[in-house]
């Protein structure tokens, strides 16, 4: 493909679930056991991202906590997909009273801005891993809720949906067959990008102390909470999880803006 | 000769690669002419002349060659600066879509006296004087108030009378008119029309009028040159081109035409194929691959505008125009009639295996080897 | 046009009754008694029955729900479990840090960000272009926790050109009147205490404000390039106007559209933002508070916090629907 910048982000994406797949056969440690001793070294030829306070390996807990994003991540956009296309899918079928009911609902969603809706609700559900796909998942769900149903809305007008009634298709039929396939695309491109910002909106959480809480688990959030005392001491424990969330972002973000540009030959760049 | 353009080459760059759009377009222009330019979309006819006003799309466009002498004066080679005093001033546009042609978030008000400042060394109140006179000559009621509208609250035909206003605010030599009334129904259209006509004659403005529609250069020009892919193919006075086509494009366009008066038995004679790909560098006649007079070296030799008989003086302009035409085989007068070619032994000739590249349709593939004869009879 | 104000403010207040529903069962809806939950381990049975006295846990729900909306009504917000004090009155102490955040980083995302647009939309695809796309994929792509120890790593740590920390140095005693720091210290009258508070606003506002600035760089991009296509541009350069004109009049007029709203609808993201920035520089605004309180179990604070966060950001969009509507003439005369 002509397209250089999704073929970056598709390398980077690679990196990260090689790096999350592969962690218990690559990883050099333990990622909980440490050596009090060896704590709080900078990288070295033994423990090439360094050590941590605990005397734990950073490289071993980069590669875990790829697993988490990762899993966490994709559950996240996948719960938030499902929801989202449920309400967006009957809000832009039926139209009418049902649209604006769903929609209001949408709207008070919607009210609680960014990330404090996760933060709402992992606050209201607990720590844990399941919570905080939970938490991210609903909290997308509204987007792609109104992104579908705007979507199908715009779609229901467009020529070849009233040619398939003007056959005599069902309402329902008119749906599934003929809107959805071509409301799909959007949402592929949004739901690349929601993995960019679910791997950043569950390093957060993890950085607010609101993670999956279990300090034995790797968790790049949590890591870097941990560290950030040692800012001025023992700057690459920040640096190393940083860049790894930065890396993972950027390829989703890269990959969502190339799947957009080859989907809307309209898009001028 | 106000307008002289000679030669005139145009090339896009694209994503895809070049695009041949003007290939070779040469036309004179006299004072108070009007000049209709004919074709399809992708004949190259905006393009001319948006090339003259040097409005082409950058990056992508560019004048490759040619000239464009406007008052004995090279507009292909003026600073821009130059230019932008000429526009508006001297040579003016209008466009086809009232409604996109206007910047929705300025006033009518704001969008006249800025052309008119643009300029003129006139007071803003001296500008408003001048605008509300003018949106009174294009026909409009209650000028002052209706200057203090965006455009949206103006309905198409008046928008469109609102842009020939500001066309002509500045009483330009050369008013070009691309596709002016294509936007309008057709009740609306005529007025429009018959608006421009009006407005012109009084003003001695030359105008150069685009359309695809043979209808409006009918009772609106005096001359009609016929482009297509970025070629001029005919060119002859009004009352002669329809009176007695002499291209095979042209006399396929009039043939196209549905006619009131024709007899039940008169099947409408459409034009075999497609119109080229302009990204492929024309060889031959543009028109080759679907006309039905053609020889064989049509496909290797692209022919020049021409008068009918050779050796008499040629008159590139004004109402003595001359009848040029660019073929190799150019029908006879009862053919332009009929439609089809009826000497005998003119077939459709193959293509060689050299020119095989244009003999292909934008797809890629083969046309048929020859059109059909024409239905009709 | 007043009919079009009146029924989005209309359309609003349902959205905000929803929402109050919603937290209002956030809190009874806890796994668990919510009782026990906000005790949490200094449940002890005298205790949670005496929590659910005082805050009428053991009446009928929609008995309760009619008290929490009057109480609301009233400015009473309750208060917090951790120190007592009235969620009003620390509100009102704690939210000038964070609105001086809030405008920081929105200064630095729209001043940097509008010129940034428009020189890449001057040469789409050029190296400008290609430069700021990257600065924009940063600006999205890096969490602003990141962003803020980079920034205070190299900034503070190494380079000691900005302070680290909070909002002001509290070795220079300034007096907290209104409890912005930069008025605060505007008031003292002392230029170093002014200085010393600028110098504090600025890491945190890059911060924060990296992602609207990427945001708002791609949009005017986008628009300026959508809009320069347009036909009244070629109409503009047709009636010979000079570049400048077309460029301020012709095309940045209406660019100027969707930009604006862009730059409303980041407010919210900025105010979610908040949190986060607030923890990693240790600003005492509501961002941080929003989260002790979580870590703490102060659910009542949470609850009202939130409550009074989605207000805010409804009463932003609402602001932007409105100007929209204004600037655009086709809805201000339709």
């Amino acid at each position: 493909m002509r397209n250089g910048p999704a073929l970056v982000g598709a390398v980077c994406i690679a990196i990260f679930v090689t790096a999350a797949v592969l962690a218990p056969y690559i990883a050099p440690y333990d990622p909980t056991i440490g050596v009090l001793a060896d704590g709080k070294h900078g990288p070295s030829l033994a423990h090439l991202m360094g050590t941590d306070l605990l005397g734990r390996d950073e490289f071993t807990r980069v590669l875990y906590g790829a697993r988490i994003s990762l899993v966490v991540g994709v559950v996240a956009v996948i719960i938030g997909l499902t929801f989202g296309c449920v309400v967006g899918a009957i809000a832009g079928g039926a139209g009418g009273k049902v649209d604006a009911v769903l929609m209001r609902v949408t709207d008070v969603l919607l009210a609680v801005p960014g990330i404090l809706l996760a933060i709402g609700i992992v606050a209201w559900l607990g720590h844990g891993q399941v919570q905080i796909m939970l938490a991210v998942g609903i909290s997308y769900a509204p987007i792609f809720a109104r992104l579908l149903r705007g979507t199908l809305l715009s779609l229901r007008e467009a020529d070849f949906a009233t040619a398939a009634r003007a056959e005599g298709a069902t309402p329902a039929r008119v749906l599934l067959r003929h809107l959805m396939p071509n409301a799909l695309t959007p949402l592929i491109v949004q739901a690349t990008l929601a993995l960019a910002t679910a791997i950043i909106d569950v390093a957060g959480l993890g950085f607010l102390g609101l993670g999956p809480g279990d300090p034995r688990v790797a968790e790049w959030g949590e890591m870097l909470t941990d560290s950030a005392r040692f800012l001025q001491s023992a700057p690459y424990l920040i640096f190393f999880p940083g860049a790894a969330i930065v890396l993972s972002a950027i390829g989703f973000n890269l990959l969502g803006d190339g799947l957009r540009e080859a989907i809307d030959p309209r898009l001028k760049r | 000769m106000l307008l002289s353009v000679r030669d005139l080459i145009v090339r896009f760059r694209t994503h895809d690669g070049t695009v041949y759009a003007v290939n070779g377009v040469s036309f004179d222009l006299e004072e108070g002419e009007t000049l209709g330019l004919v074709g399809e979309s992708g004949s190259g006819k905006s393009v001319t002349n948006l090339a003259v006003m040097r409005l082409l799309p950058q990056p992508a466009g560019h004048i490759e060659n040619g000239q464009v002498l406007f008052n004995a004066e090279d507009l292909a080679k003026l600073p821009e600066a130059s230019m932008r005093e000429l526009r508006g001033r001297d040579i003016a546009m209008i466009f086809q879509d009232p409604m996109t042609s206007l910047n929705p978030v300025l006033t009518i008000e704001e969008q006249m006296v800025e052309t008119i400042q643009a300029h003129r060394r006139v007071s803003s109140a001296d500008a408003r004087a001048r605008a509300i006179e003018l949106l009174g000559m294009v026909g409009i009621a209650e000028p002052a108030g209706r200057l203090r509208n965006y455009p949206h609250q103006f309905s198409g035909g008046m928008r469109q009378r609102v842009m020939i206003a500001m066309a002509l605010a500045l009483e330009p030599q050369l008013l070009i008119a691309d596709e002016p009334t294509t936007a309008l129904d057709v009740t609306i259209q005529a007025q429009v029309l018959e608006l421009l006509q009006r407005l012109t004659k009084e003003r001695r403005t030359a105008v150069i009028l685009i359309t695809h529609d043979l209808g409006v250069v009918a009772g609106m020009t005096g001359r009609i040159n016929v482009m297509y892919a970025g070629f001029i193919v005919e060119a002859a006075t009004t009352v002669e081109l329809f009176a007695k086509p002499r291209h095979p494009y042209t006399v396929g366009l009039l043939h196209s035409i549905p006619r009131v008066d024709a007899g039940p038995e008169e099947a409408l004679i459409p034009i075999e194929g497609v119109p080229p790909d302009l990204r492929v560098e024309p060889v031959g006649c543009p028109f080759a691959p679907r006309c039905a007079w053609r020889l064989d070296r049509c496909w290797t030799e692209n022919p020049s505008l021409g008068p009918l008989e050779p050796g008499i003086t040629v008159r590139t302009s004004g109402p003595e125009a001359t009848h040029r035409v660019a073929c190799w085989n150019p029908p006879t007068a009862d053919e332009a009639a009929a439609g089809a070619p009826q000497r005998p032994g003119v077939v459709a000739a193959e293509p060689p295996e050299a020119a095989r590249g244009s003999a292909t349709d934008p797809d890629g593939k083969r046309l048929a080897a020859s059109p059909e004869p024409g239905r009709g009879r | 046009m007043l009919r079009f104000i009146v029924r989005r403010v209309i359309g609003a207040i349902p959205v905000l009754f929803g929402l109050s529903i919603i937290l209002f069962l956030f809190l009874r809806l806890l796994p668990g008694d919510p009782a026990e939950a906000i005790l949490g381990q200094h449940a002890t049975p005298e205790l949670t029955a005496q929590i659910r006295t005082t805050l009428g846990l053991d009446q009928p729900l929609y008995v309760q729900y009619v008290n929490y909306l009057v109480r609301l009504l009233h400015g009473d917000f309750g208060s917090s479990f951790v120190d007592g004090k009235s969620v009003a009155d620390t509100f009102i102490v704690r939210f000038p840090g964070t609105i001086e955040l809030t405008v920081g980083a929105l200064i630095f995302a729209v001043g940097l960000g509008i010129p940034l647009g428009r020189l890449a939309a001057r040469h789409p695809n050029g190296w400008v272009d290609g430069i700021v796309t990257v600065v924009s994929l940063f600006g999205i792509s890096i969490p602003i926790f990141v962003l803020g120890y980079t920034l205070v790593f190299v900034f503070g740590v190494q380079l000691h050109w900005l302070p680290a920390l909070g909002q002001s140095d509290p070795r220079l005693g300034i007096p907290q009147v209104t409890h912005f720091a930069i008025i605060d210290a505007l008031l003292t009258g002392r230029p170093n205490a002014i200085i010393d508070s600028f110098s504090h606003l600025i890491l945190p506002s890059i911060a924060l404000g990296s992602i609207p600035l990427a945001i708002v760089t791609r949009i005017t991009r986008a628009s300026v390039i959508d809009v320069a296509n347009e036909d009244y541009v070629r109409t503009a350069r047709a009636k010979g106007l000079t570049e400048r004109r077309v460029d301020d009049r012709h095309i940045m007029r209406n660019a100027w559209l969707p930009v604006a709203t862009v730059i409303g609808l980041q407010v919210g993201g900025l105010l979610a933002g908040a949190v986060l920035t607030e923890t990693v520089f240790s600003w005492n605004g509501v961002g941080s508070w929003v989260v002790s309180a979580i870590q703490n179990h102060d659910y009542i604070v949470v609850q009202s916090l939130i409550l009074i966060f989605a207000t805010i950001f409804l009463v932003v969009n609402l602001i932007v629907d409105i100007s929209y509507a204004f600037l655009n003439p086709r809805i201000r005369y339709s």
